[in-house]
Protein backbone atom coordinates (compact mmCIF):
# COMPACT_ATOMS: atom_id res chain seq x y z
CA UNK A 1 0.00 0.00 0.00
CA UNK A 2 1.53 3.30 -0.99
CA UNK A 3 -1.07 6.05 -0.77
CA UNK A 4 1.56 8.74 -1.13
CA UNK A 5 2.27 8.01 -4.78
CA UNK A 6 -1.30 7.33 -5.87
CA UNK A 7 -2.29 9.69 -8.63
CA UNK A 8 -4.68 7.74 -10.90
CA UNK A 9 -8.39 8.41 -10.48
CA UNK A 10 -9.24 5.00 -9.06
CA UNK A 11 -6.23 4.95 -6.79
CA UNK A 12 -6.92 8.40 -5.47
CA UNK A 13 -10.37 7.29 -4.38
CA UNK A 14 -8.99 4.25 -2.63
CA UNK A 15 -5.93 5.84 -1.09
CA UNK A 16 -5.78 6.49 2.62
CA UNK A 17 -4.06 9.74 3.64
CA UNK A 18 -0.74 9.24 5.45
CA UNK A 19 -1.14 8.67 9.15
CA UNK A 20 -4.83 7.82 8.95
CA UNK A 21 -6.46 4.47 9.40
CA UNK A 22 -8.65 3.31 6.55
CA UNK A 23 -12.41 3.78 6.69
CA UNK A 24 -15.11 3.02 4.19
CA UNK A 25 -18.71 4.08 3.68
CA UNK A 26 -20.58 2.82 0.65
CA UNK A 27 -24.26 2.75 -0.32
CA UNK A 28 -25.41 0.24 -2.91
CA UNK A 29 -28.11 -2.20 -3.98
CA UNK A 30 -27.44 -5.76 -2.81
CA UNK A 31 -27.28 -7.50 -6.17
CA UNK A 32 -24.48 -10.01 -6.74
CA UNK A 33 -22.32 -8.00 -9.15
CA UNK A 34 -22.55 -4.82 -7.07
CA UNK A 35 -21.70 -6.82 -3.95
CA UNK A 36 -18.66 -8.20 -5.76
CA UNK A 37 -17.49 -4.69 -6.68
CA UNK A 38 -17.97 -3.48 -3.10
CA UNK A 39 -15.91 -6.39 -1.75
CA UNK A 40 -13.04 -5.72 -4.16
CA UNK A 41 -13.14 -2.05 -3.13
CA UNK A 42 -13.17 -3.05 0.56
CA UNK A 43 -10.18 -5.33 0.07
CA UNK A 44 -8.19 -2.64 -1.73
CA UNK A 45 -9.06 0.01 0.85
CA UNK A 46 -7.99 -2.10 3.85
CA UNK A 47 -5.08 -3.93 2.23
CA UNK A 48 -2.00 -3.35 4.35
CA UNK A 49 -3.88 -2.05 7.41
CA UNK A 50 -3.62 -5.50 9.02
CA UNK A 51 -2.16 -8.89 8.07
CA UNK A 52 -3.27 -10.46 4.79
CA UNK A 53 -5.15 -13.19 6.64
CA UNK A 54 -7.16 -10.64 8.64
CA UNK A 55 -8.11 -8.74 5.49
CA UNK A 56 -9.14 -12.02 3.85
CA UNK A 57 -11.32 -12.87 6.87
CA UNK A 58 -12.85 -9.38 6.75
CA UNK A 59 -13.69 -9.78 3.06
CA UNK A 60 -15.24 -13.21 3.62
CA UNK A 61 -17.32 -12.11 6.64
CA UNK A 62 -18.68 -9.04 4.82
CA UNK A 63 -19.29 -11.17 1.72
CA UNK A 64 -21.46 -13.59 3.68
CA UNK A 65 -23.47 -10.79 5.29
CA UNK A 66 -24.05 -9.06 1.94
CA UNK A 67 -24.92 -12.34 0.19
CA UNK A 68 -27.57 -12.99 2.82
CA UNK A 69 -29.12 -9.59 2.19
CA UNK A 70 -28.94 -10.14 -1.56
CA UNK A 71 -30.48 -13.62 -1.42
CA UNK A 72 -33.04 -13.29 1.37
CA UNK A 73 -33.58 -9.60 1.98
CA UNK A 74 -35.80 -8.59 -0.93
CA UNK A 75 -39.26 -7.57 0.26
CA UNK A 76 -42.06 -9.80 -0.96
CA UNK A 77 -44.03 -7.98 -3.60
CA UNK A 78 -41.40 -5.28 -4.01
CA UNK A 79 -41.80 -3.54 -7.33
CA UNK A 80 -39.15 -4.45 -9.88
CA UNK A 81 -36.65 -1.71 -10.61
CA UNK A 82 -35.86 -1.47 -14.32
CA UNK A 83 -37.29 -4.94 -14.73
CA UNK A 84 -34.98 -6.40 -12.10
CA UNK A 85 -35.94 -7.44 -8.57
CA UNK A 86 -35.74 -4.56 -6.14
CA UNK A 87 -32.64 -5.50 -4.14
CA UNK A 88 -32.36 -4.00 -0.63
CA UNK A 89 -30.37 -0.78 -0.28
CA UNK A 90 -27.28 -1.39 1.83
CA UNK A 91 -25.16 1.04 3.82
CA UNK A 92 -21.76 -0.47 4.59
CA UNK A 93 -19.42 1.20 7.11
CA UNK A 94 -16.03 -0.26 7.96
CA UNK A 95 -13.29 1.27 10.14
CA UNK A 96 -9.96 0.03 11.43
CA UNK A 97 -9.71 0.29 15.22
CA UNK A 98 -7.30 -0.96 17.84
CA UNK A 99 -8.00 -4.65 18.26
CA UNK A 100 -10.20 -5.08 15.26
CA UNK A 101 -11.89 -3.91 12.12
CA UNK A 102 -15.38 -2.68 12.98
CA UNK A 103 -18.18 -3.24 10.48
CA UNK A 104 -21.74 -1.93 10.40
CA UNK A 105 -24.16 -3.08 7.73
CA UNK A 106 -27.68 -1.73 7.43
CA UNK A 107 -30.33 -2.57 4.84
CA UNK A 108 -34.01 -1.95 4.13
CA UNK A 109 -34.79 -5.60 3.42
CA UNK A 110 -36.92 -8.06 5.33
CA UNK A 111 -36.16 -8.54 9.04
CA UNK A 112 -33.41 -10.99 9.89
CA UNK A 113 -34.91 -14.20 11.33
CA UNK A 114 -33.85 -14.51 14.96
CA UNK A 115 -32.56 -18.03 14.35
CA UNK A 116 -29.70 -16.52 12.32
CA UNK A 117 -28.42 -14.88 15.49
CA UNK A 118 -28.44 -17.95 17.66
CA UNK A 119 -25.08 -19.66 18.06
CA UNK A 120 -24.46 -21.18 14.65
CA UNK A 121 -23.66 -24.80 14.00
CA UNK A 122 -22.55 -26.44 10.80
CA UNK A 123 -25.56 -27.60 8.76
CA UNK A 124 -24.25 -31.18 8.74
CA UNK A 125 -22.60 -33.58 11.20
CA UNK A 126 -18.89 -32.97 10.63
CA UNK A 127 -16.48 -35.74 11.62
CA UNK A 128 -15.37 -35.29 15.20
CA UNK A 129 -14.95 -37.15 18.48
CA UNK A 130 -18.66 -38.01 18.51
CA UNK A 131 -18.93 -39.14 14.90
CA UNK A 132 -15.53 -40.09 13.48
CA UNK A 133 -17.07 -41.39 10.27
CA UNK A 134 -17.29 -38.79 7.49
CA UNK A 135 -20.86 -38.10 6.42
CA UNK A 136 -22.21 -39.42 3.16
CA UNK A 137 -21.49 -36.83 0.48
CA UNK A 138 -24.90 -37.39 -1.10
CA UNK A 139 -26.52 -36.17 2.13
CA UNK A 140 -24.50 -32.95 2.45
CA UNK A 141 -26.50 -29.72 2.40
CA UNK A 142 -25.48 -27.26 -0.32
CA UNK A 143 -26.38 -24.16 1.66
CA UNK A 144 -26.55 -23.01 5.27
CA UNK A 145 -22.83 -22.36 5.74
CA UNK A 146 -23.01 -18.56 5.60
CA UNK A 147 -24.03 -17.77 9.18
CA UNK A 148 -21.66 -20.42 10.49
CA UNK A 149 -18.79 -18.64 8.70
CA UNK A 150 -19.93 -15.22 9.95
CA UNK A 151 -19.86 -16.58 13.52
CA UNK A 152 -16.42 -18.11 13.03
CA UNK A 153 -14.89 -14.99 11.49
CA UNK A 154 -16.35 -12.26 13.71
CA UNK A 155 -16.76 -11.16 17.32
CA UNK A 156 -19.25 -8.92 19.16
CA UNK A 157 -21.97 -9.63 16.61
CA UNK A 158 -25.07 -7.57 17.36
CA UNK A 159 -28.32 -6.88 15.55
CA UNK A 160 -31.37 -4.71 15.90
CA UNK A 161 -34.16 -3.56 13.66
CA UNK A 162 -35.34 0.01 13.68
CA UNK A 163 -38.16 1.17 11.49
CA UNK A 164 -37.71 -0.44 8.13
CA UNK A 165 -33.99 -1.13 8.45
CA UNK A 166 -31.84 -3.97 9.72
CA UNK A 167 -28.70 -2.97 11.64
CA UNK A 168 -25.92 -5.54 11.98
CA UNK A 169 -22.57 -4.75 13.60
CA UNK A 170 -19.51 -6.89 14.29
CA UNK A 171 -15.75 -6.86 14.63
CA UNK A 172 -13.15 -8.84 12.74
CA UNK A 173 -10.45 -9.25 15.40
CA UNK A 174 -6.89 -8.08 14.71
CA UNK A 175 -3.92 -9.09 16.82
CA UNK A 176 -1.25 -6.85 15.34
CA UNK A 177 -1.06 -3.27 16.60
CA UNK A 178 -2.31 -0.35 14.57
CA UNK A 179 0.19 0.87 12.00
CA UNK A 180 1.88 4.01 13.40
CA UNK A 181 -0.15 7.18 12.91
CA UNK A 182 2.84 9.48 12.92
CA UNK A 183 2.38 11.36 9.69
CA UNK A 184 -0.59 13.57 10.49
CA UNK A 185 1.32 16.75 9.78
CA UNK A 186 2.06 15.57 6.26
CA UNK A 187 -1.51 14.74 5.41
CA UNK A 188 -2.22 18.34 4.41
CA UNK A 189 -0.56 17.77 1.06
CA UNK A 190 -2.32 14.48 0.37
CA UNK A 191 -5.12 15.99 -1.67
CA UNK B 1 -17.50 -18.55 -17.08
CA UNK B 2 -13.82 -19.24 -17.72
CA UNK B 3 -12.99 -22.95 -17.53
CA UNK B 4 -10.13 -24.77 -19.25
CA UNK B 5 -10.44 -28.47 -20.05
CA UNK B 6 -7.38 -30.70 -19.96
CA UNK B 7 -8.41 -34.17 -21.17
CA UNK B 8 -6.09 -37.08 -20.43
CA UNK B 9 -6.62 -40.76 -21.25
CA UNK B 10 -7.99 -41.68 -17.82
CA UNK B 11 -8.77 -38.31 -16.35
CA UNK B 12 -10.44 -35.00 -17.06
CA UNK B 13 -8.97 -31.91 -15.40
CA UNK B 14 -11.13 -28.81 -15.24
CA UNK B 15 -9.12 -25.70 -14.50
CA UNK B 16 -11.16 -22.85 -13.07
CA UNK B 17 -9.91 -19.56 -14.50
CA UNK B 18 -12.13 -17.31 -12.40
CA UNK B 19 -10.53 -15.21 -9.65
CA UNK B 20 -13.73 -15.13 -7.61
CA UNK B 21 -15.99 -18.12 -7.05
CA UNK B 22 -18.80 -16.12 -5.47
CA UNK B 23 -22.56 -15.60 -5.45
CA UNK B 24 -22.38 -13.78 -8.79
CA UNK B 25 -21.28 -16.90 -10.68
CA UNK B 26 -21.85 -19.90 -8.37
CA UNK B 27 -24.94 -21.24 -10.15
CA UNK B 28 -23.48 -20.82 -13.65
CA UNK B 29 -20.24 -22.43 -12.45
CA UNK B 30 -22.08 -25.43 -10.97
CA UNK B 31 -24.19 -26.01 -14.09
CA UNK B 32 -21.26 -25.63 -16.49
CA UNK B 33 -19.00 -28.03 -14.59
CA UNK B 34 -21.82 -30.56 -14.24
CA UNK B 35 -22.42 -30.54 -17.98
CA UNK B 36 -18.69 -30.95 -18.69
CA UNK B 37 -18.48 -33.89 -16.30
CA UNK B 38 -21.49 -35.46 -18.00
CA UNK B 39 -19.43 -35.86 -21.17
CA UNK B 40 -17.48 -38.74 -19.68
CA UNK B 41 -14.03 -39.58 -18.37
CA UNK B 42 -13.31 -41.85 -15.43
CA UNK B 43 -11.86 -39.46 -12.89
CA UNK B 44 -12.27 -35.70 -12.66
CA UNK B 45 -9.95 -33.13 -11.09
CA UNK B 46 -11.21 -29.64 -10.36
CA UNK B 47 -8.17 -27.36 -10.28
CA UNK B 48 -8.90 -24.26 -8.16
CA UNK B 49 -5.39 -22.77 -8.25
CA UNK B 50 -6.65 -19.72 -10.16
CA UNK B 51 -9.32 -18.90 -7.55
CA UNK B 52 -8.32 -16.14 -5.08
CA UNK B 53 -11.65 -15.80 -3.29
CA UNK B 54 -14.48 -18.22 -2.55
CA UNK B 55 -17.57 -17.65 -0.40
CA UNK B 56 -20.25 -20.06 0.85
CA UNK B 57 -22.05 -19.85 -2.50
CA UNK B 58 -18.90 -21.15 -4.20
CA UNK B 59 -18.59 -23.82 -1.53
CA UNK B 60 -22.22 -24.82 -2.12
CA UNK B 61 -21.55 -25.12 -5.85
CA UNK B 62 -18.53 -27.37 -5.23
CA UNK B 63 -20.60 -29.55 -2.89
CA UNK B 64 -23.36 -29.75 -5.50
CA UNK B 65 -20.82 -30.89 -8.11
CA UNK B 66 -19.57 -33.64 -5.75
CA UNK B 67 -23.15 -34.75 -5.13
CA UNK B 68 -23.94 -34.98 -8.82
CA UNK B 69 -20.99 -37.24 -9.69
CA UNK B 70 -22.29 -40.37 -11.43
CA UNK B 71 -21.81 -43.61 -9.52
CA UNK B 72 -18.38 -45.13 -9.99
CA UNK B 73 -16.65 -41.88 -10.95
CA UNK B 74 -14.32 -39.95 -8.70
CA UNK B 75 -13.93 -36.21 -8.23
CA UNK B 76 -11.06 -34.50 -6.46
CA UNK B 77 -10.06 -30.90 -5.80
CA UNK B 78 -6.56 -29.55 -6.18
CA UNK B 79 -4.65 -26.27 -6.12
CA UNK B 80 -6.40 -24.68 -3.15
CA UNK B 81 -5.11 -21.15 -2.51
CA UNK B 82 -5.04 -20.01 1.15
CA UNK B 83 -8.38 -18.15 0.95
CA UNK B 84 -10.12 -21.13 -0.62
CA UNK B 85 -8.50 -23.61 1.79
CA UNK B 86 -9.75 -21.49 4.72
CA UNK B 87 -13.40 -21.93 3.70
CA UNK B 88 -12.99 -25.71 3.43
CA UNK B 89 -11.22 -25.82 6.81
CA UNK B 90 -13.68 -23.60 8.69
CA UNK B 91 -16.60 -25.71 7.44
CA UNK B 92 -14.65 -28.99 8.05
CA UNK B 93 -15.26 -29.87 4.41
CA UNK B 94 -11.54 -30.65 4.14
CA UNK B 95 -12.35 -33.81 6.15
CA UNK B 96 -15.25 -34.81 3.91
CA UNK B 97 -14.31 -33.98 0.31
CA UNK B 98 -11.29 -35.36 -1.56
CA UNK B 99 -8.61 -32.67 -1.70
CA UNK B 100 -5.24 -33.41 -3.26
CA UNK B 101 -2.30 -31.21 -2.31
CA UNK B 102 -0.64 -29.58 -5.28
CA UNK B 103 -1.35 -26.89 -7.77
CA UNK B 104 0.52 -23.66 -7.37
CA UNK B 105 -0.29 -22.84 -3.77
CA UNK B 106 -1.34 -26.06 -2.00
CA UNK B 107 -2.71 -25.40 1.47
CA UNK B 108 0.63 -24.49 3.00
CA UNK B 109 -0.21 -20.88 3.78
CA UNK B 110 -3.61 -21.69 5.23
CA UNK B 111 -4.19 -21.07 8.91
CA UNK B 112 -4.79 -23.70 11.55
CA UNK B 113 -8.46 -23.63 12.39
CA UNK B 114 -8.99 -20.16 13.74
CA UNK B 115 -12.16 -18.59 15.05
CA UNK B 116 -13.49 -19.36 18.48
Amino acid sequence: MSPGIATGGQYRLRAVPPGRQPMLHRIFRADPMTVREALVFLHDRFDGSAGDEVIARLELAVAEVLNNISQHGAQHGALPLDGRPHAPLVHLCVARHTGGIACAVTDDGRPLPSTCLEPAALPYAAPGPDSPKPPDISALPQAGYGWFLIRELTASLSYFREGRRNFLAFIVPVNDPLPPADADDRSQSAG
Amino acid sequence: MQLALIPEPDRLTIQVDEKRLDAAIATAFRDKVRSLIGNGGAAVTLDLSGVDFMDSSGLGAVIAIFKSMPAGRKLELTGLTPNVARVFQLTRMDTVLTIRPGGCAAAAGAPQGGGE
